[in-house]
């Protein structure tokens, strides 16, 4: 049972102040065992935050991030799952689901985080599934200024996986999960 | 000002020196103090060993002829009597209580093998009639058994259960093969981020602080037995049977939950019934020696209470206890401890009375005193204080010479000693008691 939580294009200071309070106040540390962050943190205030919560931290660089060190996608493998990560705005369609496919094949991953289009999704194809956080401030993104703050907290128990979604709808924090398993056979399908 | 003198039954030579071969007993631990080697042999020392080893705890006081092999020697006819009065009152239907009490507080002979029965009558696991003994483990084990799938489940097992009952099987076949995936609603409005105190994700955090600390202590537990520790997969079956019964237990006792010395309690009752020579028995240790830890620990939960420490059932008047108790049978001594060099008993005896003694001595040595322990009728505190107070009477002459730091140096280590002897003279203060 291992809790990986996924989130990203925060835009702070630029585009929001800070993280949601109700948001922040569920995010205490001790509960999660990896972060996976989609980019665009900006500065290290948040990624000092970050390490806090859980000190397995995973960040992939967006165009705005301040720190240029970040790798622009990684790979990650939890349990029996094999996590991609990538920020998305070198994907070009932004958001195209068959190109965000494409680089999943490429990683050779079950499932790839990726962010930039601040809209959550997650969409499943032969290769695995591809999953978009959202923006976890609820920043302006390139293409719209409707976003409401959401994050995703990933429960990976063998070979099964319960992604909850955390949104904030209206100023309330509303809860969903979705379910997927792996499939043994790693090879098409 | 009139110095109480020392009982003459005390200011024997007896104490002090090679004592005369005539007494039987006392044959026995005289070759113990020839014996070059300063303790019993403990049992075979954790060497990484693939199959299960069954070591076997040596009995020094019955090593008669000193050469410390671990060979163990036939046992004397006084002890052969005993374990056939012993055998006698187990075979018989209702076993008499009382007779088993008195038999069993001379000592459990280790060769007879019926210690892990006796232990069980004795802490009231087995009801005296025999007949209902089989039914009587079948529902305790089964209990055992239930409690352990409740409290050790995960919460995303947990989850996943509460699902399958609400929707059935057929959720899970249902797969998409692509597409955008489905947003279904959570089970019970429970996720892991959850800080409801009913949700079950937020007990679970709230528990792994404890099961971190039961882990911790569970790995650390007698480090030199090959039962216990080392890579074998005997030991570490032995090991995560520790931490279930532990983990069982604090979450069933949320008054006391857990602290740090239970896993000590709990290992030589694990031992003993995990080496039961009845097959079926030993398989079912764990769950024997859940309830036989519970009974246990209830004597003694008022000293693990913090709350309690300084109320009548405490653990401080459990140390004045053991206080009155060596200044009514050796005043010249209480006077030097307490009064002249400051040694309080809640120094060295805290340890003593709240870990049975297990810290202090050899574990072959731990069961014995048990055996004595745990067939005191109202129940193993009395005769645990007379136990302490019997340590101290035997080391009077070095900590009358003492100081501080020396008396306490050599109580918290207390040196090395024959057990039957000590539980000869805490015998004998229990029938001067009431003088």
């Amino acid at each position: 049972m291992v809790l990986v939580l996924a989130l990203g294009d925060l835009h702070i200071p630029h585009r929001a102040p800070d993280l949601p309070a109700k948001f922040k106040s569920m995010l205490v540390p001790g509960k999660i065992q990896h972060i996976i962050c989609t980019g665009n943190l900006c500065i290290k205030e948040v990624h000092d935050y970050l390490k806090t919560l859980c000190p397995d931290l995973h960040i992939a660089r967006g165009e705005y991030d301040e720190d240029s060190r970040y790798p622009e996608t990684k790979t990650i493998t939890i349990g029996q799952f094999k996590v991609g990560l990538c920020h998305g705005h070198q994907v070009i369609p932004w958001g195209d689901l068959d190109s965000l496919a494409m680089l999943q094949r490429q990683l050779d991953v079950d499932i790839l985080v990726t962010g930039h289009t601040h809209q959550f999704t997650a969409y499943k194809h032969e290769g695995g599934v591809v999953i978009n956080p959202g923006s976890a401030t609820g920043a302006h993104s390139s293409i719209t200024y409707d976003v409401n703050p959401s994050f995703i907290l990933m429960d990976i128990d063998g070979l099964r996986v319960v992604v909850y979604v955390y949104e904030l709808i209206d100023g309330e924090v509303k809860v969903d999960k979705i379910d997927f398993k792996k499939t043994t056979a790693t090879t098409a399908n | 000002m009139v110095k109480k003198r020392v009982p003459d039954w005390l200011n024997n030579s007896l104490w002090y020196s090679r004592p005369p071969p005539d007494d039987e007993r006392i044959l026995r631990y005289a070759s113990r103090y020839s014996d070059p080697e300063p303790t019993a042999e403990p049992p075979t020392p954790a060497a990484p060993s693939g199959d299960p080893p069954r070591p076997e705890i040596v009995d020094s006081a019955r090593d008669r002829d000193g050469d410390g092999n671990g060979v163990l020697e036939s046992p004397s006819a006084e002890e052969i009597s005993r374990q056939s009065q012993l055998l006698a009152e187990l075979s018989s239907k209702v076993v008499n209580m009382r007779e088993l009490r008195r038999l069993a507080s001379q000592g459990i002979p280790d060769g007879s093998r019926i210690r892990p029965v006796v232990w069980k009558l004795l802490l009231g696991y087995l009801p005296p009639d025999r007949a209902i003994w089989p039914s009587e483990l079948a529902k305790k084990r089964s209990q055992y058994k239930n409690f352990k799938s409740e409290f050790l489940m995960n919460p995303s097992e947990i989850t996943r259960r509460l699902e399958k009952s609400a929707n059935g099987d057929n959720d899970e076949i249902k797969r998409q093969n692509s597409g955008l995936l489905r947003r279904s609603g959570i089970t019970h409005g429970d996720h892991p981020l959850n800080l409801v105190a009913s949700s079950i994700w937020h007990q679970f955090f709230q528990d792994a602080v404890i099961i971190e600390q039961i882990d911790r202590d569970v790995h650390r537990t007698h480090p030199d037995i090959n039962f216990f520790s080392g890579d074998s997969q005997y030991a570490k079956s032995n090991q995560e049977a520790l931490r279930s019964i532990l983990i069982v237990f604090a979450k069933l006792n949320p008054g006391i939950r857990y602290v740090q010395g239970m896993n000590e309690v709990l290992a030589p009752l694990f031992y003993v019934f995990r080496n039961d020579p009845d097959l079926d028995n030993a398989a079912a240790a764990e769950a024997d020696t859940y309830f036989c830890f519970s009974e246990l620990l209830s004597e003694f939960r008022d000293n693990f209470c913090q709350q309690l420490d300084n109320s009548v059932v405490g653990i401080r008047s459990t140390l004045a206890r053991l206080s009155e108790l060596l200044k009514q049978h050796d005043e010249e001594l209480w006077r030097h401890l307490e009064v002249t060099t400051k040694v309080n008993p809640q120094f060295y005896a805290f340890r003593w009375i709240t870990l049975m003694l297990t810290q202090d001595f050899d574990f072959g040595d731990i069961i014995h005193i048990w055996d004595t322990l745990l067939s005191d009728p109202e129940g193993p505190q009395e005769t645990l204080l007379r136990v302490c107070c019997a340590m101290l009477i035997l080391v009077r002459r070095r900590l009358l010479a003492g100081d501080f730091t020396s008396n306490l140096k050599l109580l918290q280590h207390y040196p090395s000693t024959n057990i039957n002897h000590l539980m000869y003279v805490a015998s004998k203060l229990c029938s001067k008691h009431s003088g």
